[in-house]
């Protein structure tokens, strides 16, 4: 065994990222975050999961080349010891990829039985990778897998077009027949939390994608565990469908996941008209009250509460809305003139009245703007990423080349969304968004921020992707 | 002023229960210094902190989505007590009422809507909540892709754009709804406009108290900023509105800039 002390420590195991050190070891670290639920007591639920799919994400460069010792597939904690060592592999053999943050690993040994299958919605995004052939992992590349993270929200931002995470995955493991499985895993996104996490922590592999595994992939953590983690269950909105929100709690470890129930108008209609039926609040049961409203995903637990609250609401109305606010009328808002008088609330009211309303009306204007500008901005990226697809597939070219014409692409990104400052924008940068790598005049003093970082960007991105013909899929409209 | 600083002005001046929903704009900011700060990307304290950092993120989220949630049922309660409220009354005290009694109407309507102003007003905090969380969201994602040359905001403000706090499309319906409840129920005497003082002070913690001092962060949050960029808002335009001007804060006494 690798004479590697086994003391994982949160820092450590980064180097396993960072395999200069155990030459073929380097890219195969299959991770399995098994035990985690030990490791990771300290982390709570959420992060653990982002951290396994942190670690789904980064495939491993095929490792033939691997001794494979125990039956063990390297779990997170032992690999980065034995990197060499303790992994398991044999290119038959699915491993884990390799962690992209090492913090939850620990000093645990404990040998994590390899299983085939993990219901990882990560895969769905590493799956980008994987159709990727590449020779090798090397640790060259490392440097640039933050940005490489950075990429990934593009191919992520295809996941978020359903709000089923399991649907989206599904898609992309059709290509693969390892996958087929985590695709039936994912789809259990209607499980409590609580168990599709286990489902996660429990799944000891990723299917790698054998030899075709390319270079390390780091995942963006960010979209993955949050599109996890907010799994939004839509149901269509008619008023006799629920839309539960499915968020998980953070500090859950053992909790069961909520299903955070988001009630509309309609839905409460329903409501007070089952309650109405039975008698009033008072007398209305939360059982007879579910069976009268006859609403699909309706819990008897929503029922509940909202029952509660309902009759809270009733017969305390001004206690409902929280004890902890002090509603203080407008009258002891106003200036020192005689407060009693009715014209003189009246106005304080209507006065009142006036000032929420234009806060109102700045809110939605504030928030249209806010979409419009990123849906802007994802129009940009989208035209972005296919302008990049498009230099990537001339693989050949002098990264030069690929370099000023992504730099260019972004600056034009940038470019394009300055038309939302008021400064006077340009709207030269605007109209050259449409046209193919040409005119690196075009960026002007105007962009110096963000020009200065997109070539850099730009670049990185590029040798990221120079080794293969990354056919970036669309970004999600 | 920066960000932070208005952040934590607004969650001050905020309505007491509300206090620890805000984002945490400056624990978030220290997650991104640190990140920038250790080069490597492999380095471990970065990767540490970028893991924390996107944790954060969507513990963020989660809070705001389960406070957010839990206000829009309360209010979706509450407005349809209210509705109930004023039938109640108008079909009691009314003129058409059962036992119509001028001097009961007026005596309950005024409360209703005293009840109906605040209500609507906290609507609008909870709209202004969701929208200073997001604007918080945005800049640290930016803060966070400058320093670390990511790609990480595009992505997840496109999540974020989904998420059900910052779907509030419930409440602004709402609170539009009753707008018009206040508008029709409660018209408005011309001659009453004509008296008003030349300043009004906003004391207490009361529901105006806020509105008022959101609507002030607001405008000072939008106003000129260093780093503006392709995705930042043009200034707040309040300059109709001059009886704002009139209005000034108590304690300590914010007196409006005039735009």
């Amino acid at each position: 065994m690798e004479a590697r002390p086994l003391s994982i420590q949160r820092s450590s195991a980064r180097q396993l990222n960072n395999l200069g050190v155990s030459g073929p070891m380097s890219s195969s670290l299959p991770v399995l975050p098994t035990p985690l639920e030990d490791t990771f007591s300290k982390l709570p639920n959420s992060q653990q999961v982002y951290m396994e799919q942190e670690l789904r994400t980064r495939p491993l460069a095929p490792a033939p080349h691997i001794p494979a010792n125990s039956g063990v597939v390297g779990h997170i904690f032992s690999s980065s010891s034995g990197l060499s060592s303790d992994l398991q592999y044999s290119s038959a053999s699915p491993h884990e990829k390799l962690p992209r943050t090492t913090s939850f690993i620990s000093q645990s040994s404990t040998p994590i039985p390899q299983t085939s299958h993990s219901g990882l919605p990560q895969s769905s995004t590493s799956s980008h990778y994987t159709k990727e052939s590449s020779s090798s992992w090397c640790p060259e590349s490392l440097p640039g897998y933050v940005d490489f993270a950075a990429n990934t929200p593009v191919q992520n931002s295809q996941m978020e077009g359903s709000s089923c995470s399991g649907a989206i995955v599904s898609e992309e493991f059709s290509k693969r027949n390892d996958w087929h499985e985590w695709a039936d895993q994912l789809i259990t996104d209607d499980d409590p939390l609580g168990s599709s996490w286990n489902e996660i922590l429990a799944d000891t592999s990723m299917t790698e994608m054998e030899p075709k595994m390319s270079y390390q992939v780091p995942k963006t953590p960010t979209s993955m565990p949050a599109h996890r983690t907010q799994v939004h269950q839509q149901l269509p909105a008619s008023s006799t469908e629920i839309r539960t929100v499915v968020t998980p709690s953070a500090s859950a470890n053992n909790a069961p996941a909520k299903p955070r129930m988001r009630w509309t108008p309609e839905l409460h209609e329903a409501f007070v008209e089952a309650v109405n039926q039975l008698g009033g609040s008072e007398r209305a049961t939360p059982k007879g009250v579910l069976k009268l409203m006859k609403v699909e995903g309706l819990t008897i637990y929503h029922v509940k509460s909202h029952l509660q609250k309902y009759r809270t609401a009733r017969y305390r109305p001004d206690s409902s809305e929280g004890s902890s606010e002090k509603r203080l009328t407008p009258l002891e808002e106003i200036s020192s003139l005689d407060l009693k008088t009715g014209i003189e609330i009246t106005e304080a009211l209507r006065l009142q009245m006036e000032v929420q309303k234009r806060l109102h009306e700045q809110l939605e204007i504030q928030r249209n703007l806010q979409l419009r500008i990123e849906e802007q901005g994802k129009y940009l990226q989208m035209m972005f990423e296919k302008q990049k697809s498009g230099i990537d597939m001339l693989k050949g070219s002098s990264s030069n080349q690929e370099n000023s014409s992504t730099s260019l692409a972004k600056s034009e990104l940038e470019g394009t969304q300055v038309d939302h400052d008021k400064k006077g924008s340009d709207t030269a940068n605007a109209n050259s968004t449409n046209e193919e790598s040409s005119q690196p005049k075009e960026l002007d003093g105007k962009q110096k921020a963000p020009e200065t970082e997109a070539p850099e960007n730009a670049e990185l991105n590029v040798s990221e992707l120079s080794s293969q013909p990354s056919k970036r899929p669309r970004t999600e409209e | 002023m920066k960000f932070g600083k208005r952040l934590q002005q607004q969650i001050e001046e905020t309505l007491p229960g509300w206090r620890d929903k805000f984002l945490s704009y400056k624990r978030l900011k220290k997650l991104v210094n640190l990140i920038s700060s250790s080069p490597p990307p492999s380095h471990r304290h970065c990767v540490e902190a970028e893991a924390d950092f996107v944790y954060l993120l969507n513990h963020e989220i989660d809070k705001f989505n389960a406070f957010f949630m839990e206000k829009e049922e309360d209010f979706i309660i509450k407005r349809k007590e209210l509705q109930q409220r004023l039938q109640r009354v108008i079909d009691t005290w009314g003129p058409n009422g059962a036992r119509p009694s001028e001097t009961n109407c007026k005596e309950d309507m005024a409360e209703i809507r005293k009840d109906i102003v605040n209500f609507h007003g906290e609507m609008v905090l909870l709209v202004n909540y969701s929208n200073i969380n997001y604007t918080g969201l945005a800049k640290i994602l930016k803060k966070y892709d400058k320093r670390t040359g990511g790609l990480l905001r595009l992505l997840f403000i496109q999540k974020v754009l989904k998420q059900p706090f910052f779907t509030t499309e419930v409440v602004s319906k709402l609170i539009k709804e009753c707008e018009s409840t206040i508008a029709q129920v409660f018209p408005v005497d011309e001659k009453e406009i004509g008296r008003r003082e030349p300043t009004i002070r906003v004391t207490g913690e009361g529901v105006f108290r806020n509105t008022v001092a959101a609507l002030l962060t607001m405008q000072e949050i939008r106003s000129g900023s260093s780093t503006r960029s392709q995705f930042s808002l043009p200034p707040l335009d309040l300059t109709d509105s001059e009886f704002i001007r009139t209005l000034q804060m108590n304690s300590p006494p914010i007196p409006i800039p005039i735009l």
